[in-house]
C-alpha cells in the first residue's frame, strides 16, 4: 500500500482546485478524475473509491442523458447541485485521501517541516481532535433530552449551552495538561515522525502540474 | 463607555485551545447546514443566513474568553482549512471568508475588544463571510450556461437559472445574512444573561 507525504496530499488538494477552475474539456476532466481514484485505490481507500466514482458517474449520466429528457421542473431543481457536485468531487477524492491516510500528528509533522507558525498549529490540530468529542457529547445530550421529553422548541438551547459548557471545561483542562507538557516553553519543538518526499510524491506533483498545463492548453 | 484594551502580546497556548475548541464547535454546526444545503438550490442561497442564525453564540463566547487580536482571524482560518482539506471548497469561499474575518477582526480591535456593539458588528461582518459557498452559483454561471447549450436543453432552462441567479437575489440573501446574524447575537445574548453569566463563564 502506497503512503504519500502529508505535504504532497495537501500540494495535491491545491492542484485538484486549480485544474477543476482552469479546465473546460469532459476528456480531461474525466481522465485526471479516473487519475485521482486510483490514486485513492492505491493508498488503500478502496471502498471510498468506488463510492466516489459512483457518484461522478451518476453525475455525468444525469447531466448528459437524463437533463435532456427529464421535465423541466426536476431539472431547475437539480441542475445547480449537480453541475456544483461534479465540479468538487476532484477536491472530495483528494480530501477523502488527506482524510483517510494521514494523521493528526503527522499533519503536525509536515505542517512544521513547512514552518507555518505554532499559533496556527495547536488550535488546527485541537479542532481536529475534538470533533469526535462533540459527536459523543451531541449522543448524551440527545439522550438526556429524550429522558425529560424537551420541546422541539427549546431544542436549540438545551443542545448549545451544555456543549458550550463542556467546552470551556475541556479548554481548561486541556491546557492544563498542555502546559504541563510544556507548551508554552520557547524553544524549538522536535518531531519523533520522520516525513519526506518519495519517488511517488515527485511522480503525483508532476503528473498534476502536467494536468494544469493540458487545462491551460485545452481550454 | 469603558473600552478596556487587553490586548497586550500574542495568544498563549491555553488560549491557543480554546480557539481550537471553539473553532471545532463553529464548523460542526457549519457542516450541519452546509449538508442541508444539498438538498435544494434555495436552502443553500438560503444557508449563509441559517448559520449566521445558529453560530452567534460559540462565536459571542469566544469573543468574550479570547479579547486578543487573532481569534477570530484563527477560527476562520481553521474552518477554511477544514473544508479545504476535505475538498467540500473552493478557493472562492477562502477568499471571501479571509475577507470576512480581516474585517471582524478590524472591528474588534477598533471596539476595543470588550464591546458588545463591537462584537455583535464584528459578527456581522463574520458571517457575512459565508456568501461564499453559494457565490459560484453566480460565479460559475457562464459555465453553467455553457452546458446547458452544450448538452442541447431547451432555452427555458437558462430561463429558470437566470431566475435564481439574479443580481437580486444576490442582494437578498445578503441583506438576510446580516438581519440573520443580528438575531442570531441577540439569542447569544440572552443565553449569556441565563445561564453563562450565572455559572460564571464569561
Amino acid at each position: 500500500m502506497l503512503k504519500l507525504d502529508p505535504r504532497t496530499c495537501i500540494i495535491l488538494l491545491v492542484i485538484a482546485n486549480a485544474v477543476i477552475f482552469i479546465q473546460r474539456n469532459i476528456a480531461i476532466e474525466i481522465i485526471w478524475v479516473g487519475l485521482l481514484l486510483l490514486l485513492l485505490c492505491i493508498c488503500g481507500a478502496v471502498r471510498s473509491a468506488v463510492k466516489l466514482a459512483a457518484v461522478f458517474t451518476a453525475c455525468i449520466v444525469i447531466q448528459y442523458f437524463v437533463f435532456p429528457v427529464a421535465p423541466k421542473s426536476v431539472v431547475s431543481i437539480f441542475f445547480i447541485l449537480i453541475s456544483y457536485a461534479r465540479k468538487v468531487i476532484p477536491c472530495l477524492i483528494v480530501g477523502t485521501l488527506t482524510m483517510k491516510t494521514v494523521t493528526v500528528r503527522e499533519l503536525t509533522a509536515a505542517l512544521l517541516k513547512w514552518k507555518v507558525p505554532y499559533s496556527l498549529i495547536i488550535p488546527l490540530s485541537v479542532s481536529i481532535r475534538y470533533f469526535p468529542a462533540i459527536k459523543e457529547e451531541i449522543g448524551y445530550i440527545r439522550d438526556a433530552m429524550k429522558l425529560r421529553s424537551i420541546r422541539f422548541t427549546d431544542k436549540f438551547e438545551c443542545t448549545i449551552v451544555p456543549i458550550m459548557m463542556s467546552a470551556t471545561t475541556t479548554s481548561d483542562e486541556l491546557s492544563a495538561a498542555a502546559v504541563t507538557r510544556g507548551i508554552e516553553n520557547p524553544c524549538k519543538k522536535t518531531s519523533i515522525i520522520d516525513i519526506r518526499f518519495g519517488i511517488a510524491d515527485f511522480v503525483c506533483i508532476a503528473v498534476g502540474v502536467l494536468f494544469i498545463a493540458l487545462a491551460v492548453i485545452f481550454r | 463607555m469603558n473600552v478596556q484594551r487587553s490586548s497586550n502580546g500574542k495568544m498563549k497556548g491555553k488560549e491557543l485551545i480554546t480557539v481550537g475548541i471553539f473553532s471545532a464547535i463553529y464548523f460542526a454546526i457549519n457542516l450541519v447546514f452546509m449538508v442541508l444545503g444539498g438538498l435544494h438550490p434555495i436552502i443553500w442561497i438560503l444557508m449563509p443566513a441559517f448559520i449566521a442564525l445558529f453560530t452567534g453564540v460559540p462565536y459571542m463566547l469566544l469573543c468574550a474568553k479570547v479579547p486578543k487580536i487573532g481569534a477570530i482571524m484563527l477560527m476562520g482560518l481553521i474552518t477554511g482549512i477544514i473544508y479545504f482539506a476535505t475538498g467540500t471548497f473552493t478557493v472562492v469561499i477562502l477568499v471571501a471568508f479571509l475577507l470576512a474575518c480581516i474585517l471582524a477582526e478590524a472591528i474588534r480591535y477598533m471596539t476595543g475588544f470588550r464591546s458588545s456593539v463591537g462584537n455583535l458588528l464584528s459578527y456581522v461582518a463574520f458571517s457575512v463571510g459565508m456568501i461564499g459557498s453559494p457565490l459560484p452559483i453566480w460565479l460559475f454561471r457562464n459555465d453553467f450556461l455553457a452546458q446547458i447549450k452544450e448538452q442541447g436543453i431547451g432555452e427555458h432552462y437558462v430561463q429558470v437559472l437566470d431566475d435564481l441567479a439574479t443580481g437580486k437575489m444576490l442582494v437578498i440573501m445578503i441583506i438576510l445574512t446580516i438581519v440573520c446574524a443580528f438575531i442570531g447575537a441577540a439569542v447569544a445574548k440572552v443565553l449569556f444573561r441565563k445561564h453563562f453569566e450565572k455559572a460564571g463563564i464569561v
